[in-house]
């Protein structure tokens, strides 16, 4: 069976800005993983940057196309299946969704629901495989902040942080 | 100004047939989009695209009042060109830089924050994004370009 490596938005348009996403994914599946992001990171990767484009694209054309390249090709990785969207159990894990949305909501002064969706979804989505495979999951992710909050969250998960990203 | 504003009102007095029409309503203050229309001579819903485009690049506003007939304005603006404006206005901005055009220097303070409080791991990429009310993605290009200036 093949390990779990969930990817955080931060390391994939990283690694896609830097022009080595698709040679790291492949490596990844070489080196035995399963790449798995939750929707919300998947819409976060190819809806965030084509908005962003468009606003640009009067003022800084040539930024807002390198954009929506870059989007094609993290679009292409999905399509592939080297980076696998997986679905949250909304229902199963809605505690621990909601708890992490209050978390973080505490933290910023604001409304739960003006949270973003992919920081409680890439925690529920490591706690709902590690339940599911009862496995180590790893996760490569370049946000403190949010490694952090996966501690607070998953202290009965095992998980490791990948660090060569 | 800012370049985004400047490259608005460029756009916008660069087609005669709208800068005619913030002439006329600074003569003819609180027309109707049917009152210019009727005056100038350009079909109306040609006139209500021009003064869609106008009042999006802040060089018309409007008020409705009685009976919900929406009158126009001109509102006070003043469009400086020269070789260096132009230049700075067609060169590539960075991430950075369109921030910083689109939210002011106080903002480009708070910036600086925001992202000093997310790389020591006080807050996450998407609350730092979200509290300077800006995409994720546009985050992570803001803390990749101010990392590689730091280096």
């Amino acid at each position: 069976m093949s390990r779990k490596l969930v990817l955080d938005s931060s390391v994939i348009i990283n690694l896609d800005r830097r022009g080595i996403l698709t040679k790291y994914l492949n490596q990844k599946r070489d080196e035995g993983y399963e790449l798995l992001v939750p929707r919300a990171i998947a819409e976060e990767i190819l809806d965030d940057p084509k908005q962003y484009a468009e606003e640009i694209k009067e003022t800084s054309p040539e930024l807002a196309e390198k954009i929506l390249v870059s989007v094609e090709r993290m679009k292409t990785a999905i399509n592939n299946d080297l980076i696998k969207v997986e679905q949250v159990n909304y229902k199963k894990y809605s505690r621990i969704l909601s708890n992490t949305k209050k978390h973080l909501s505490k933290l910023e002064a604001k409304p739960e629901h003006a949270v973003k969706k992919g920081d409680p979804e890439l925690i529920t989505l490591v706690i709902q495989l590690y339940d599911k495979h009862r496995e180590k999951i790893t996760v490569a992710s370049k946000d403190k902040g949010l490694l952090n909050t996966l501690k607070f969250f998953s202290k009965k998960v095992e998980y490791e942080v990948l660090r060569d990203v | 100004m800012g370049m985004s504003e400047t490259a608005s009102i460029l756009k916008a007095v660069g087609n005669l047939n709208k800068a005619r029409i913030i002439a006329h309503l600074s003569k003819h203050r609180g027309e109707t989009a049917e009152d210019l229309a009727k005056h100038l001579g350009y079909p109306l819903p040609t006139v209500y695209k021009y003064l869609r485009e106008l009042e999006v690049a802040k060089m018309v506003e409007s008020e409705t009042k009685e009976r919900k007939v929406k009158r126009y304005y001109p509102r006070d603006f003043k469009l400086e060109i020269s070789p260096e404006k132009l230049m700075e206005l067609f060169e590539q901005p960075s991430a950075l830089n369109l921030y910083k055009a689109k939210s002011g220097d106080n903002d480009a303070k708070r910036l600086n924050e925001v992202i000093s409080k997310a790389k020591s791991g006080r807050m996450t990429y998407r609350q730092a994004a979200s509290t300077l009310g800006i995409s994720y993605y546009e985050f992570i290009l803001l803390l990749e370009e101010i990392d590689a200036a730091d280096e």
